[in-house]
């Protein structure tokens, strides 16, 4: 389970996430949208424990990200929109590394199954450089699911996904979310989100401009119109501008 | 034709120079143009003024050793005509496939689809390197400056450095076009390279049997770092290689000329070899152009990869793991085992120990030889030269620590581990490269100093065996204090050690490294000395009760236990500092 209550982060005098609050509980997906510069980016990162939040509480499963930082990353994973992976490294070589990380001791046994489950099992001894970008966010993903986070944080997850590979993210975050992970993610296509997401957040100008299930913000924007399209109702929700 | 090419070079010239000096209003620029500017002051310029001065520049004791015995620069013009032709003989051996002409990729897109001949674009290429070999001319000549001895003027220099860079790039031009040329003819790039290869290989053991044969007599008595210089010189001008050696002396010659009516007596052979590249370059007909894409790809992927922080020597390859990484298992030495399959195939145990192996059959075999207090000499200083600049500019090099990994801070970011394990965790691999080549040189050192106790009575065994136990000990300790710094600085100053990090020329660059030299030497500095003196204070305290030995092993023990101390809190402190840190809000500011 993910609870925030009064996230603000600020750079400077810039302030890209203000008092932001929302509970995300074990088998939901949060998808969080807004237009360029809504804090979507900042939220999932501060959520993460990558930067530090300015004010505001996070519980990752029950634990305090602020106070106890290392307990909280045990169950979470996080995955960026582009797949960062060691060079040097082979598929094998990286669930290795991150096995030792996060003390996975039956890494072995748990390792070939997923690999095989993401289609990457006769590319264990490749490097990066060999695979492609499909690939290359499959190992990602494996990477991030060899320690079974009970918490999952997805930054625009389809980039760069040939529509094989939209379709199995897609999966993948729904199987995800039924064996009970709790799951945020961010992105621009509306089409996920109807697709994939139990909740929206929609975000403007680091604020939370409306939070629910798609069902909750369809009637709060639609105005009692028939057949309004999600795009509509996003134009609706954040006033068809950035500012 | 020719005047739009000018336009592009001459306007690329004024851009780039206009865009540094627009950038000098950022103080980081600003700072290191200062630093820059006062670095070449004093190391070059400065010279102008202070007047020539006999063998300026060189060690004392190096001038000492050279000035009176015999022409330097005919050993300088030996030495330098072999390695023109060491460049000759790689530029024709080393290419594996077509070598491309170096276009840039916009070069190659708006250049090679316009109505321009082929004799065009080499000539733009050729007119293109002119503005880099000038500049450089100027450098070199600035740096050579200092070596008055040679004689000459300014001007003679720069013509001088001129016609070997131009030469130089004339004969890298005209062997990738000559090869192109061949390839496309139809000869298989394999077979050429070996039978180059072969006729490298041929010509280095009949020169070898050469000067084997005819080699000059060792100089006798007390022999200085000039008589061996000279004595090589004279060995390797002997044979085939004296004939091979020819051209090279002739190029160099107008560099090395004593003053103006030598110079130009030596001008005319040099220009003639210059001319004759010009013309072998000019009337090539060669296609270029597929090879010449693929050379501006690869550079662009180099550079964006200098620039993003990930480009290292070398093609990635999987390579057989340094250790074995069982689960569980401290955290911190998954980052030495991932950082160390990033490095050479070499930094690995066994190498380590066959080196070893070999320095202790090979150091008392050669100080007990017929030379050995040559020898000896030789190892010590050349190990200690070594050992001096592994430590201070060793952390600079071995980059396999945070700095290459701070591109992938967000995910290291994500791991359940407190920021000082990361940052332990991330140094462990250059500490383990620098320990083992100090290592090395310790032994090389150790065993090179053993004739010496015969003249020298507290040189005992016992003494050696200590103090090298000591020293030994503290490597990795000052090792690790060496390379907080750096690593430090990374997370400290990002937007300065990302400017830093990028292959990008200018006054200001060169000023922002040598400010970041120079306070990892001030902080080094300020680090060790509550160490030492609390070493020195227990072992003069000390030694009177319990002997020298004794003493100095308390001593280190101080020393070691300060040191740890300032690690720790080292440790702690950027390990704090990285857990706050955002290298996107970072390099935004």
């Amino acid at each position: 389970m993910i609870e925030v209550s009064g996230l603000t982060k600020r750079y400077g005098t810039f302030t890209a996430v203000r008092d932001l609050s929302f509970t995300v509980q074990p088998g939901e997906v949060l998808g969080l949208v807004g237009p360029n510069g809504a804090g979507k980016t900042s939220t999932l990162r501060s959520l993460a424990g990558i930067i530090p939040a300015n004010a505001g509480r996070i519980h990752i499963h029950g634990v305090d990200l602020g106070t106890d930082p290392v307990s909280a990353k045990r169950q979470l994973a996080f995955f960026p929109d582009e797949p960062r992976l060691f060079e040097y490294l082979t598929v094998r070589q990286h669930l290795n590394f991150v096995a030792r990380i996060y003390g996975v001791t039956d890494y072995a046994a748990l390792a070939q199954p997923l690999l095989e489950e993401l289609e990457i099992a006769d590319k264990a001894d490749q490097l990066p450089s060999e695979l492609s970008r499909g690939m290359k966010q499959k190992l990602a993903i494996a990477c991030g699911l060899l320690h079974s986070p009970r918490v999952m944080f997805f930054d625009e997850p389809l980039t760069g996904l040939d529509p094989l590979g939209i379709r199995r993210m897609k999966d993948s975050i729904l199987s995800r979310a039924r064996a009970g992970a709790a799951i945020v993610l961010s992105s621009h296509l509306l089409h996920l989100l109807e697709e994939v997401c139990s909740h929206v957040l929609i975000l403007k100008k680091g604020e939370k401009i409306a939070h629910g299930t798609l069902a909750e913000i369809s009637a709060q924007f639609a105005h009692g119109e028939n057949n309004v399209s999600l795009e509509e109702i996003f134009i609706r929700a954040t006033g068809g501008t950035e500012n | 034709m020719l005047g739009a090419l000018l336009y592009l070079r001459l306007t690329s010239l004024k851009n780039i120079t206009l865009s540094r000096l627009r950038r000098l209003k950022q103080p980081k620029y600003f700072l290191g143009a200062a630093v820059g500017v006062a670095y070449f002051y004093f190391m070059l310029f400065r010279r102008f003024s202070g007047g020539s001065t006999s063998l300026a520049g060189l060690p004392s004791s190096l001038s000492a050793g050279l000035a009176p015995t015999y022409n330097f620069t005919a050993t300088l013009s030996i030495f330098g005509a072999l390695v023109l032709l060491a460049i000759v003989l790689f530029t024709w051996a080393l290419p594996k496939e077509k070598p491309g002409l170096p276009f840039t990729e916009a070069e190659v897109a708006f250049l090679f689809p316009a109505p321009i001949s082929r004799r065009r674009l080499i000539h733009f290429r050729l007119a293109g390197a002119q503005i880099r070999i000038l500049f450089s001319a100027v450098i070199f000549t600035l740096i050579s400056r200092g070596w008055s001895f040679l004689g000459g003027g300014a001007l003679t220099h720069v013509l001088g450095w001129w016609l070997i860079l131009t030469t130089l790039n004339l004969h890298f031009t005209g062997a990738a076009l000559t090869i192109n040329r061949h390839i496309d003819n139809g000869a298989n790039p394999v077979i050429r390279r070996w039978l180059i290869l072969a006729g490298v290989a041929l010509l280095l053991l009949v020169s070898t049997l050469s000067i084997l044969k005819a080699a000059p007599s060792f100089p006798d008595g007390n022999v200085g770092p000039g008589d061996i210089a000279d004595w090589l010189a004279r060995c390797i001008d002997s044979g085939p290689l004296h004939w091979l050696l020819i051209p090279g002396k002739l190029v160099i010659a107008p560099f090395l000329a004593a003053n103006s009516s030598e110079f130009f007596r030596t001008v005319g052979p040099a220009a003639l070899i210059l001319i004759g590249h010009y013309f072998w370059v000019a009337r090539q007909e060669a296609s270029f152009e597929e090879a010449s894409i693929a050379y501006a790809e690869k550079r662009a992927a180099r550079l964006a990869r200098v620039r993003d922080g990930t480009y290292r020597l070398g093609q990635a390859k999987a390579r057989r793991e340094p250790f074995s990484l069982r689960v569980p298992g401290r955290a911190e030495l998954a980052f030495l085992w991932k950082n160390l399959l990033g490095t050479q195939p070499y930094f690995h145990a066994r190498v380590w120990l066959g080196c070893a192996l070999l320095i202790s059959i090979a150091v008392p075999w050669i100080v007990r030889s017929e030379h050995q207090k040559l020898g000896a000499n030789f190892i010590i200083t050349f190990s200690a030269i070594f050992s001096a600049y592994t430590l201070l500019l060793g952390p600079q090099l071995a980059r396999q620590d945070l700095r290459s990994d701070l591109v992938h801070a967000d995910i290291l970011k994500t791991y359940p581990l407190a920021g000082w394990q990361i940052i332990l965790g991330e140094i462990l691999t250059p500490i383990a490269i620098l320990t083992g080549l100090l290592w090395l040189n310790l032994l090389a050192q150790v065993l090179a100093l053993a004739p010496m106790a015969d003249t020298i009575s507290w040189l005992t065994p016992g003494f050696r065996f200590t103090a090298s136990l000591c020293i030994g000990a503290m490597i990795p300790v000052l090792c690790a204090l060496q390379l907080l710094i750096p690593n430090a600085a990374a997370l400290l100053f990002p937007a300065w050690f990302q400017s830093t990090r990028q292959r990008s020329g200018g006054i200001d660059m060169i000023g922002q490294r040598l400010i970041f030299v120079f306070g990892q030497l001030l902080v080094i500095l300020l680090s060790l000395f509550p160490a030492i003196l609390g070493a020195a204070l227990v072992i003069f305290a000390s030694q009177w009760l319990i002997g020298t030995c004794a003493a100095v092993i308390l001593g280190t023990l101080v020393a070691l236990t300060i040191l740890g101390a300032e690690i720790a809190c080292g440790l702690w402190w950027l390990g704090e500092r990285f857990d706050k840190f955002d290298l996107a809000t970072e390099l935004r500011a």
